[in-house]
């Protein structure tokens, strides 16, 4: 889910950055420091939307290094137990398949595939129910629900299923196409 | 009436005057001949009564000392006797509660009628009455137990029957005793030894109690086992307790427990006991065969030479129509004991498939046997039978160790009236668990048997393997199917199956096991037949090795022999472009079936790339690509990947075009600011000024000279000195010296 929040982080500053332009390096290197990673506790920053205050620097002794407490407002997105969502397959194989759902990564285990869908390898391995009306490849989108995630320092990960009422696939562009 | 009593008292004083030698001859027999049997024999008179005449029909009558009479007590009765008389009753008391221990009252009837009821009931009241009561179990140590010293009473003394030790024929120990007991039975009086001892720990050996040697000779005279040849050895009296010290525990071997052979072409094959032969020691085992068909055929028919089988066939359930067709003689035959029919094939038992073998007990191995998934699937598989299932599972957790719940685990019942309850872990006791549940009504905690119980966990939980051939993967439980849990594992994201039993709920995220032997995961090694691969799987069993092979991903699993060594040599090589590539470079793959990943580069070896691609799931994300079909994509992953303005990009770039000196300060300056509080990961190289880039940015250690043992990353390169970033000062050290020779790689 996603979330806006306000978040805080201390950002060293080389003096060649002072001057004028303090502010803006800051936050410039504030962005590309921050915008992309994943925090367990707060999950994957998307986007800093704005800097809330910048504290006053501190000389680091020894170096020549500024440390700026920077308050700043983000949108993190963080999956939880238990919560449902859409997501795009990326890649099927033997043991199940891997969707994504923006910076996310979650995997659909074979054990939480209904049962009458059968894994067929080939060209384009996918998942199809015995009459073939349903089918789950690449590029598919589909609902599905956390069962279970797991935070590294740096990543998060999931593990999903369909095995629910109302979910699985919700739209297939090959097959309509 | 008291009158009368005292007659019938006297009477029975008399009466009992000559019986109780007899009754006491008996008695002082019994508890010798209750060692071999419970015999009504006729006890040796000459001895027995002339002690017996020598009794004095006095208090002694309330004394119970015919009854416990050890050994050391018969001997000195004639001393001992007044002894216990004149001494007071304390003492008294003392010897009959040890000796109430260890002899239990045996004729209670016999003694009754001896002594007499009124007399009968004072002896009773002073038994029970008596405060000091044995049966009290909250007593001091002293009176509630055999006391040591008490126990040092009871050691053989010189006047004891002696141990001698009798050479047998081997593996028929117990069959001597079981036949020397018989013997005894059947002869009687004649019969002068004692006890016969048979130890399952000693072979070729068996004890017999006897006074003296001539006694051993004459009973073992015509016994086929027992070489009477041999020299008959006295037990010295200080041995003689050490004989009858049991240190090992027996195993018990029930049927339908789970064994691994030892031995012979089955070595480390699981097996079930299907039947057990305590005498012979010998166990029937139902095992999955090993036979070679063609083999046998020819063997039958007599062609080939039986050679030494140079390999073990693999195992297969046999298959009695292939025998047939074959020309295997198989015949049909009828088991004695067990009324099934099995099938003969040259000599050996088959039964659904499944070959019986009788073994003896010490080719088989009980302790720690558990078995695996796919062992038991196989015995499974062959009977068809759902319900087998179940009951294998409950043998094996029979074999469980127990003890391995742990507080606040979760847990459900499995069996009994509290089937599928849920609950909680409260305290673990040896048999017994309490546990507390939610459901309202129950008195809490409760207590459950341990073999009911089993962990349980839902989806989603991530767990860690603690035993097993998993252990230490760490994982999410995907599927709960009883006693059987599926997990995804966190590295290789892979479905494991373990057991229930074998798993604790962890938050810990681990690469299972990275370090086994010498190589951890992700080392490139070398294998023994010249091949290098890069590990992508350790396991307590084998490797997974990716093979070096480009444009083919190829899997090898091998064995820790079969790795030669690890390579750790630094190698660069040049892309499509003419760029340098070293490792951690960042390189996108432009042809081939891999076409299109990206990521840095891991190894290095003879040309080709190994890179580990995050997006990749199979094969730990590794791919292996030709040098010449990737290009360099910008940025060193080492550390500053994320940050790409101007600085990093010019100082990390691998082209050979002459940067001024001022960035590279800059950029070791960038580098600094770039890792922030990453310590001192210098991701510059210096640029690839001057030849020898091979060795500019490399970490060497100096081997000879006056900088020797000193460690550093080389700057700069001229045609005979090295200038070295030395780690402690950014003092650069001019090294006067002949590259190669001096500069050892050091990683």
């Amino acid at each position: 889910m996603f979330f806006h929040i306000v978040l805080e982080r201390n950002m060293q500053l080389h003096p060649r950055f002072f001057g004028r332009n303090l502010r803006e390096n800051l936050v410039s290197k504030l962005m590309k420091d921050v915008e992309g990673t994943c925090s367990g506790r707060h999950g994957f920053v998307v986007a800093i939307t704005g800097i809330e205050s910048v504290g006053k620097g501190l000389i680091r002794d020894g170096t020549a290094f500024v440390t700026f407490p920077v308050k700043y407002q983000c949108v993190v997105f963080r999956p939880f137990k238990g919560e449902i969502l859409e997501a795009v397959v990326t890649l099927v194989n033997k043991m199940g398949f891997f969707a994504e759902a923006g910076p996310v990564q979650i995997f659909v285990s074979k054990h939480l595939i209904p049962d009458d869908m059968e894994f067929q390898a080939g060209d384009m391995p996918n998942y199809t129910t015995s009459d073939g009306s349903v089918k789950i490849q690449k590029e598919c989108e589909v609902r599905l629900k956390i069962i279970g995630t797991r935070v590294d320092a740096t990543e998060i990960f999931c593990v999903g299923t369909i095995k629910d009422d109302f979910l699985g696939v919700i739209n297939d562009p090959a097959a309509a196409a | 009436m008291a009158h009368h009593h005292s007659e019938s008292d006297d009477e029975d004083y008399s009466y009992d005057d000559d019986s109780e030698s007899e009754q006491e001859e008996e008695e002082e027999e019994e508890p010798r001949s209750s060692r071999k049997k419970r015999g009504r024999s006729n006890p040796d008179h000459s001895v027995g009564s002339a002690r017996g005449k020598k009794r004095k029909p006095s208090g002694s009558i309330f004394i119970e000392d015919d009854v416990i009479v050890d050994d050391d007590e018969v001997e000195d009765e004639d001393d001992v006797e007044d002894g216990f008389i004149e001494h007071g009753e304390a003492d008294l008391g003392d010897e009959d509660v040890v000796g109430r221990r260890h002899r239990p009252f045996h004729e209670p009837a016999a003694f009754r009628s001896r002594v007499g009821a009124e007399e009968y009931l004072d002896f009773m009241q002073e038994k029970y009455s008596n405060p000091r009561a044995e049966y009290d179990d909250e007593d001091d140590y002293e009176d509630g137990e055999p006391t040591h010293v008490d126990q040092q009473a009871l050691l053989p003394s010189v006047r004891d029957p002696k141990l001698w030790m009798v050479k047998c024929a081997i593996g028929r120990e117990r069959e001597v005793a079981v036949c020397l007991m018989q013997k005894a039975v059947d002869r009687g009086s004649d019969f002068k030894i004692r006890s016969v001892i048979a130890l399952d720990h000693l072979q070729n050996f068996i004890y017999i109690e006897a006074d003296m040697e001539a006694h051993v000779k004459e009973a073992i005279k015509g016994m086929r086992n027992i070489f009477a040849n041999h020299k008959i050895l006295l037990v010295p009296i200080r041995e003689m307790a050490d004989v009858l010290s049991v240190k090992s525990k027996t195993v018990e071997l029930a049927r339908d427990t789970w064994v691994r052979m030892k031995l012979g072409i089955y070595k480390g094959d699981l097996a079930q006991v299907v039947d057990v032969d305590d005498v012979r020691r010998r166990v029937t085992v139902k095992l999955i065969p090993r036979i070679d068909l063609q083999l046998l055929a020819d063997k039958q028919e007599g062609s080939v030479i039986v050679k030494k089988k140079s390999f073990v066939p693999p195992p297969r359930f046999m298959n009695v129509d292939e025998a047939r067709e074959l020309h295997i003689r198989v015949e049909r035959r009828r088991d004695r004991m067990t009324g099934d029919y099995f099938e003969n094939i040259g000599g050996l038992l088959f039964k659904d498939g499944f070959l019986y073998k009788k073994v003896s007990t010490k080719s088989i191995s009980t302790q720690n046997v558990t078995p695996t998934f796919d062992e038991l699937e196989r015995f499974k598989k062959s009977n068809e039978n759902g319900e087998i299932d179940f009951v294998d599972m409950s043998t094996l957790f029979a074999n469980r160790k127990k003890g391995h719940f742990m507080k606040g685990d979760e847990v459900i019942v499995v069996k009994g009236d509290l089937k599928n309850m849920k609950g909680w872990v409260e305290k673990v006791d040896e048999e017994n668990v309490l546990i507390r549940s939610e459901m309202k009504g129950l008195n809490n905690p409760l207590a459950v048997n341990e073999r009911e119980l089993c962990k349980y966990f839902e989806p989603g939980n991530h767990v860690k393997v603690v035993s097993g051939t998993h252990k230490e993967a760490t994982g999410m439980v995907v599927k709960v199917d009883q006693h059987v849990l599926f997990i995804l594992t966190d590295t290789t994201k892979q479905h494991i199956r373990v057991f229930a039993d074998h798993v604790v709920k962890s938050a810990e995220v681990t690469n299972g096991v990275t370090k086994m032997g010498e190589y951890e995961l992700h080392d490139l090694v070398l294998l023994s037949n010249l091949s290098f691969g890069v590990i992508i799987k350790l396991d307590s069993e084998a490797i997974q090795v990716l093979k070096g092979i480009p444009g083919r991903t190829e899997l090898a699993i091998v064995k820790h022999g079969e790795i030669k060594y690890k390579i750790d040599k630094r190698i660069n090589v040049k892309d499509r472009n003419k760029n340098v590539i070293t490792v951690k470079d960042v390189v996108r793959v432009t042809e081939g079936p891999s076409k299109g990943k990206q990521g840095p580069v891991m190894h290095i070896y003879k040309g080709v790339l190994f890179l580990h691609d995050r997006h990749n799931v199979e094969h730990a994300g590794f791919v292996c690509v030709k040098c010449s079909s990737c290009v360099l994509s910008g940025g060193s992953y080492s550390g500053a990947d994320r940050i790409v303005d101007s600085f990093s990009r010019l100082g990390n770039s691998k082209s050979p075009a002459p940067v001024p000196p001022s960035p590279r300060r800059f950029q070791r300056a960038d580098s600094g600011y770039n890792s922030g509080a990453g310590g001192r990961h210098w991701s510059g190289r210096g640029g690839g000024r001057g030849g020898h880039d091979l060795l500019v940015g490399a970490y060497v250690k100096v081997r000879l000279g006056p900088f020797k043992g000193y460690r550093g990353r080389i700057v700069e390169v001229k045609e005979k000195t090295v200038r070295l970033e030395h780690e402690a000062k950014i003092v650069t050290g001019k090294l006067n010296l002949p590259l190669h020779t001096h500069l050892v790689a050091a990683c």
